[in-house]
């Protein structure tokens, strides 16, 4: 469960290029909630994730996950709730450490981290029947190196390392954004899998409107740090993508009014 | 043929000598190595740390403490003297190499205070290489046997550790300090006790050297980084850098490969002087290599280091 309680952040605050990042944005998240986030660039939606991963600290408000006030945790804290898809697949792996290596760094994140052999027999045969659920053969591949998979191999890889050990909370940023459409179908569709699967409540951040009508439980419309628009239910099973475009419009001619 | 001949003579009259200071000094490549390469933390401490250890076993030998003891305050005082650099990197924001250098600036007149004198003789101290059975004290035997069996030591003991858990997760901070928060990782406690370790055996190098030669000085540490990086390109250039077991093997084979060149260099009449240079360009020409092999075609890919 996910409750952002009227959030603010002003970036340059005082200065004459200040932005107000996020404008007292609430939000709630119910256990096995799986929230799509869609919303023009500079709507808030990353400095949204941000905040929720602690990479940005917020101004004023509070942010609780599963009923813990985490709002003055550090990034590592937090990890032990939540896991992270970044758009840049780059960011979410080690790329001088092999693949079973970054296998047991995501193992180790909610975990205390001991004294004792990390790769053992046993580590890696369930990475190995983990990483055999994709399909793409990195399951024979352990010992390679992160860097010499291809973009779409080491997103997969950071799917599969963000779901393992079920986090309480699962962050998508664009996660498919950066890949070819065949590999961000395969990568969509273990997503969806794994959420389904292990029930994992879910906020993905998307620039697809197509994926924001086939797939989560909810369509969460960001504008101007605020939430704009909210489907859910019926009406999420109902929507389409030329209603949900038909919100960016609106917003465009208020924008074009008030100039 | 004449000259040859007496240039292998003296090369080969000098080995077991430039063998045991080698390996003594391989624990400095070792604090150049470990945040170099496991934490991406280019760091120069070490030019200050190598004499912080070893004008704090000078004074503490002088003192009449055990020479253990003194190796042991000597790590400690380094270890001390890491976390700072770590921490001023960490908490202001400063570049790692000018956090190094502002470092070692400093300790430069940490280590005459501690001294309160620009050198100090400890001859006739007792040292660790008395403790050899079977050996003449003071000889290159003993030195070759301690040095090489603390190295041994360690090599073994960082090799376990970084198979660990936690040592997996301190890689992870050099590999990808973003992606290692994100996994719960606390960067901070890992940079700083990375670095701190690293000094540590700097300034062991330095408790140990000043056993060896019996005096300590503040100079002691000019130039000990240029050649603990040659030292290190070398290793990495023979055992390879691929593995953990190769990367943590390449400071001490680099350390007695670099210098036997040095002495074979000296044996051959190369003028004292000139030493640095010639290290300087040999580390330039390692560094450079690789940027030399794309050719000039493609963009100059620069080594990602934090900053």
């Amino acid at each position: 469960m996910l409750d952002i309680r009227s959030a603010r952040k002003v970036f340059y605050k005082g200065q004459a290029d200040e932005k107000v990042a996020l404008d007292g944005l609430s939000l709630s998240l119910a256990t096995g909630d799986f929230g799509i986030v869609i919303g023009s660039n500079g709507a808030g939606k990353s400095s949204m994730l941000n905040a929720i991963s602690g990479a940005l600290v917020l101004d004023s408000g509070k942010i609780l996950i599963n009923g813990a006030d985490v709002t003055a945790m550090p990034v590592h804290k937090r990890a032990t709730r939540l896991a992270r898809v970044f758009q840049d697949p780059m960011r979410g792996t080690a790329a001088s450490m092999t693949v079973a290596e970054n296998m047991l760094l995501a193992d180790l994140r909610s975990r205390k981290r001991t004294l004792r052999q990390g790769l053992n027999a046993a580590r890696l045969a369930s990475y190995k029947e983990r990483l055999s659920i994709l399909g793409l053969g990195l399951e024979n591949r352990l010992d390679t190196r992160v860097d010499l998979l291809s973009g779409g191999q080491r997103q997969s890889l950071s799917l599969i390392m963000a779901v393992g050990g079920s986090p309480a909370l699962l962050l998508l940023d664009e996660h498919t954004a950066a890949l070819d459409p065949r590999t961000a179908e395969i990568v969509m569709q273990a997503t969806v899998r794994a959420v389904n699967a292990l029930k994992l409540t879910t906020l993905m951040v998307t620039h697809n409107m197509q994926h924001a009508v086939d797939y989560g439980s909810r369509v969460i419309m960001l504008d101007a740090g605020r939430v704009l628009l909210e489907v859910t239910g019926e009406e999420k099973a109902r929507v389409t993508v030329i209603d949900l475009i038909g919100h960016f419009s609106i917003k465009t001619d208020r924008m074009l009014l008030a100039s | 043929m004449g000259f040859i001949q007496d240039v292998l003579t003296s090369f080969v009259a000098i080995m077991p000598v430039t063998l045991a200071q080698s390996l003594i000094l391989a624990f400095v490549v070792l604090g150049i190595m470990i945040p170099f390469r496991m934490l991406n933390f280019p760091d120069l401490t070490s030019e200050g740390a190598f004499p912080l250890g070893g004008c704090v076993c000078g004074v503490l030998l002088a003192a009449g403490v055990s020479p253990l003891t003194c190796i042991v305050v000597a790590f400690a005082a380094g270890f001390a003297a890491g976390c700072c650099t770590a921490f001023i990197h960490l908490r202001f924001r400063i570049h790692t190499l000018l956090a190094g250098i502002l470092m070692m600036t400093m300790l430069y007149s940490i280590n005459l205070r501690i001294m309160g004198k620009s050198n100090l003789s400890v001859f006739g101290s007792p040292t660790v290489f008395d403790w050899v059975p079977f050996a003449r004290p003071g000889f290159p035997a003993s030195k070759i046997v301690v040095a090489g069996l603390l190295a041994l030591i360690v090599f073994a003991a960082l090799y376990m550790f970084f198979r660990t858990e936690k040592g997996t997760a301190v890689r992870a901070v050099g590999a990808n300090p973003d992606m290692a928060e994100a996994q719960g990782i606390n960067v901070w406690a890992a940079t700083i006790g990375g670095v701190g370790l690293a000094s540590a055996f700097s300034a062991s190098s330095g408790a140990l050297m000043v056993q060896s030669q019996g005096f300590a000085d503040v100079n002691m540490g000019l130039g000990i980084l240029i050649n603990g990086l040659a030292a290190l390109m070398i290793g990495e250039a023979v055992v390879g850098k691929q593995t953990v077991w190769r990367q943590l093997l390449a400071p001490f084979a680099g350390a007695i490969i670099y210098y036997q060149l040095v002495s074979f260099c000296l044996a051959a009449g190369m003028p004292p002087p000139d030493l640095k240079l010639a290290t300087g360009l040999f580390v330039l020409a390692m560094l450079a290599l690789p940027s030399l092999k794309r050719g000039r075609g493609s963009a100059p890919a620069r080594e990602a280091i934090r900053e």
